[in-house]
């Protein structure tokens, strides 16, 4: 008899690669991303509402989980943004050396976090 | 639907231990993916322990040494150890390879041996690629060309000829396509890496006369555009060749002609 044949192991084995890791965050921001743009359209609907509502939205950004929430919301953005001109260059065929792919994924990864800490030092200091 | 675990049946058990029996200084753990299609049993990781001291260089040398000496009933693909047949592909320290052309120095501590990833497994390392040779032929990989043509040779330019380099290489491991986790969740639909990068090459070559057709076949949401750039395949390529560039230029042409 004939046993029923198992299938390899894939994503339990297969090492990360810098460029797999940005292409998975690139999805997962998005999604996030999306979410984000839901609660800032309600936050600012709430400012029609009433000061009371808004009061509370504000403390609760002002909380330290809420301004996790912030700076979270803005890393995501910001890996979306650098991440999507990659893409676009990609589209137009340029960039796919291994090695630019490498040098390109870092940029994302570390060009996501320096924007993170200059969106908020502007937001915090200069709106 | 995206299946992330594996099923319970290809859940893998730990296997036997081969301690070394040489008393060789100069030792490495080996552990290799095995299933025997006549046990039933889950498929299982045995520890081979393998003296290095009187190894040659590559991970199928590795591979040759447990068989010839150690366990006769290890079973993987293997011909021309030296990279021209791509029958040794498998996955070699988490990333897929050829094992004859992966010396096993570079590999850091244990080496782990698994067969090609999400494949239905055959035997031990050797996995069953029929679903990917018959996305293959579905892109007929042929020249196509008027019978006028068919006495005489149709010329072509240097710099015609010149397109086809880093495409008409690809000895078909199937190292690419199974390291895309787009292939290995669209598989049965998606092309993949290698498949495409085979049309890219009847779709650039002058002398074929079936462009419009070809690209018009592979212009298709599962077909092509599940490719996302993940680029595994283009880091995986044992030849050194570029899938990703392949595919991405197919998808340019696709936006910029009329078809």
């Amino acid at each position: 008899m004939v046993n029923k044949p198992p299938l390899s192991p894939h994503i339990q084995v297969y090492r990360w690669q810098i460029s797999s890791l940005v292409s998975i965050s690139h999805r997962i921001t998005g999604i996030i991303n999306i979410i984000a743009i839901t609660l800032i359209c309600l936050w600012i609907s709430l400012i029609f509402l009433s000061e009371i509502e808004y009061g509370t939205i504000n403390l609760f950004l002002n909380s330290t989980f809420g301004k996790f929430i912030i700076l979270g919301i803005t890393w995501s953005f910001s890996f979306q943004i650098l991440s999507e001109i990659r893409h676009l260059i990609m589209d137009f065929g340029y960039g796919f050396e291994l090695k630019t792919t490498k040098i390109s994924g870092l940029i994302v990864i570390f060009g996501s976090v320096i924007f993170t800490v200059i969106f908020f030092i502007i937001g915090k200091n200069f709106l | 639907m995206v299946q992330i675990g594996l099923p319970e049946k290809s859940q893998i058990k730990k296997g036997k231990y081969f301690k070394d029996k040489t008393g060789s200084k100069n030792l490495k753990k080996v552990n290799v993916y095995r299933w025997d299609p006549s046990s039933g049993e889950n498929p299982r990781i045995d520890t081979y322990e393998v003296d290095m001291d009187n190894c040659p260089s590559k991970v199928l040398d590795v591979l040759n040494k447990i068989k010839n000496e150690i366990d006769p009933t290890l079973a993987y693909r293997r011909s021309c150890a030296h990279g021209v047949c791509g029958s040794c592909a498998m996955n070699m320290a988490g990333k897929n390879g050829l094992a004859c052309t992966t010396p096993h120095a570079d590999i850091d501590g244990d080496i782990d041996i698994y067969p090609l990833p999400h494949l239905k497994i055959k035997k031990d390392l050797i996995g069953d690629l029929d679903g990917l040779y018959k996305q293959y032929q579905s892109i007929e990989p042929w020249l196509k060309s008027s019978s006028k043509s068919e006495v005489t040779e149709i010329l072509q330019s240097k710099e015609d000829r010149a397109k086809l380099d880093g495409a008409y290489e690809c000895i078909m491991c199937a190292c690419c396509s199974t390291s895309c986790p787009s292939y290995w969740w669209n598989g049965d639909k998606y092309l993949g890496p290698a498949v495409l990068l085979q049309a890219y090459r009847w779709i650039i070559d002058s002398r074929d006369e079936e462009r419009q057709a070809r690209l018009k076949k592979v212009a298709d949401e599962l077909k092509l555009y599940r490719c996302h750039t993940i680029l595994n395949c283009t880091s995986a390529c044992p030849k050194g060749l570029n899938p990703a560039k392949a595919i991405a230029e197919i998808k340019k042409m696709l936006a910029t002609a009329k078809i």
